[in-house]
């Protein structure tokens, strides 16, 4: 006993003298226990989940769904906002032009292309503009119906810069109106403005609602190893009177938190790969409709990989808030 | 090993558990701690496991002052007590092997350690062959040696029995009371809480008789 005191004591910061090669010693000897306990500590989560496979796998598909939601929706959210980045860098004024033909047209063309804040312009006479109207419109047959052409001719001016949106293009396109022969200026950039702002409104309705998930992610963890814990009383009872600390209590709750995060996560990723596969095809069907070759790129790795870390670090949190003060509670009568 | 020093506890609703006691037990010996029922042999062994804490006095464990115990110590404190409780307190989900290997795993004691120090603590109880069974499977007097061997795997130098007699017949108790002179002889400090008097009289240790938390008589 006394000499079981003495170590105790040197452990605890007493810091008898001792031989550089006894603590080196030692110093190994805790690291291999700690690891050891550890993994006695997963094995042990492990073995518990297989022990209850139902309760186990509904407690993980109602995670998996709570995180598969928000996650989704992040998802696709992020990419059609991409599409519309890449519409607003195709951006493009469209120069309508008066009853303004040949070489008056091209020297118009010339003046516009001399603007120092246009990258490109190019003449559609009233012809090219019908031709191209009829291929993208679906209305070739209705067209061909009528006696004249009401197209007027028209420059399609790419601007140099489109950073900061359609105000930007304001000057440019005051400047292009004031010019001879002008009728009309459109930017072709409003509505793609109109979806960003529905975009980030659907973000900010994700976000609200990832944050009521992630919420409701936690009470499920909590009351899950709340009950796990509760089922265990007697075994924390039996650790703590052999002289078991809290932490080596709490470590096997805190590894099922994880392990629960952990399978979430994966079958969350799996879910919302099959979910954007299913729904790709729809969309691409709808792209069609608009000349977009635009598709889903599917669940990209990285966001897959966040997911899995951000419901295991869910699940370690969770587990702790629920082992934190009831573990100690329990103890020993 | 042992000393009590003016030691009280009263609990919450007013019942005292014990009343100024002070006694002195050195290393090596084995006591019997007696009395009736609610006498305060429970309480007396909950203090040196620091369960409870005295109202009022001193407990010494190993030169250790209890009082100066923090919560975060209590765990290294028991590690160096093995304890037989009365209803055994194995873990009915887990193997013999298993149940008793606990307090090794609990101070990290290397596996191929546990292994060899499971089996020796087993084969001292007699229960070698049935390392793999789980406890159900078990006789009560055989329960009650896992017990045993799960209180003296870790080698304590301290062992404390809360009625480890209590549910058994007189021929398994008197084997249950013979591996703790067993351990004893070996030169580990035994204190054993029993209302045994049968039993007790035909062994020849101290024994300290409590009477409703007072010490009535010190003596063999």
């Amino acid at each position: 006993m006394a000499d079981d005191k003495q170590k105790t004591s040197a452990k605890r910061g007493a810091r008898a003298p001792s031989g550089a090669a006894r603590s080196r010693h030692s110093w190994k000897h805790s690291l291999r226990s700690w690891l050891g306990s550890h993994r006695d500590s997963a094995r042990q989560a492990f073995d518990r989940l297989r022990h209850n496979p139902l309760s186990s796998a509904m407690t993980i598909m109602v995670m998996t769904i709570v995180l598969a939601l928000p996650m989704g929706l992040a998802v696709l959210i992020g990419q059609v906002e991409r599409l519309g980045v890449d519409w607003q860098r195709a951006a493009q004024l469209s120069v309508y032009l008066q009853d303004v033909k040949g070489e008056a047209a091209d020297s118009l063309l010339e003046r516009v292309i001399a603007l120092d804040q246009v990258a490109d312009a190019q003449l559609l006479d009233a012809e090219q503009a019908l031709a191209e109207f009829k291929q993208y419109s679906g209305m070739g047959d209705a067209l061909d119906q009528l006696a004249y052409n009401p197209l007027p001719a028209v420059i399609v001016v790419t601007p140099v810069s489109i950073e900061g949106g359609a105000s930007t293009l304001e000057p440019l396109r005051d400047r292009l109106a004031a010019l001879e022969g002008v009728d009309q200026v459109q930017i072709d950039l409003l509505w793609i403005e109109r979806l960003t702002r529905i975009l980030a409104l659907l973000e900010r309705f994700t976000g609200g609602l990832a944050v009521l998930l992630v919420l409701a992610l936690l009470l499920v963890m909590i009351n899950t190893i709340r009950l796990a814990i509760e089922s265990r009383r007697d075994e924390i009872v039996v650790i703590k009177l052999v002289g078991g600390t809290d932490a080596f209590v709490r470590r096997p709750f805190l590894y099922i938190g994880v392990l629960y995060g952990l399978l979430a996560g994966l079958l969350a990723w799996v879910l919302l790969a099959i979910g954007m596969g299913w729904l790709n095809s729809a969309v691409r069907e709808v792209a069609t409709l608009y000349q977009s070759d635009f598709e889903l790129a599917g669940m990209p790795a990285v966001d897959g990989l966040t997911l899995v870390a951000g419901a295991m670090l869910l699940g370690l949190v969770g587990a702790w808030l629920a082992v934190g003060r009831h573990i100690a509670d329990i103890q020993p009568e | 090993m042992i000393r009590f020093e003016q030691v009280s506890k009263r609990y919450s609703n007013g019942h005292m558990g014990l009343d100024n006691l002070s006694f002195h037990i050195k290393v090596g010996e084995m006591v019997f701690i007696t009395g009736h029922s609610g006498a305060g042999k429970s309480t007396l062994l909950k203090l040196i496991m620091c369960m409870e804490r005295p109202s009022s006095g001193q407990v010494h464990v190993g030169g250790q002052n209890l009082r100066e115990l923090s919560g975060d110590d209590i765990p290294h404190l028991r590690r160096q007590v093995g304890v037989v409780f009365q209803n055994h307190q194995l873990l009915f989900d887990r193997t013999v092997f298993d149940n008793v290997a606990l307090p090794l795993i609990i101070n990290g004691t290397p596996s191929a350690e546990v292994g060899r120090r499971v089996r020796a603590a087993l084969d001292k109880v007699g229960l070698l062959s049935k390392e793999n069974l789980y406890p159900i499977a078990l006789s009560g007097g055989e329960q009650q040696r896992v017990g045993v061997a799960r209180a003296v795997v870790h080698k304590p130098a301290l062992l404390l029995a809360d009625e480890p007699t209590g549910n058994l017949d007189p021929a398994l108790s008197a084997e249950i009371m013979s591996l703790f002179e067993d351990f004893n002889r070996v030169g580990v400090t035994v204190i054993i809480a029993s209302h045994d008097l049968p039993l007790i009289a035909t062994l020849d240790h101290r024994m300290l008789t409590l009477d409703q938390g007072r010490l009535l008589r010190d003596g063999e």
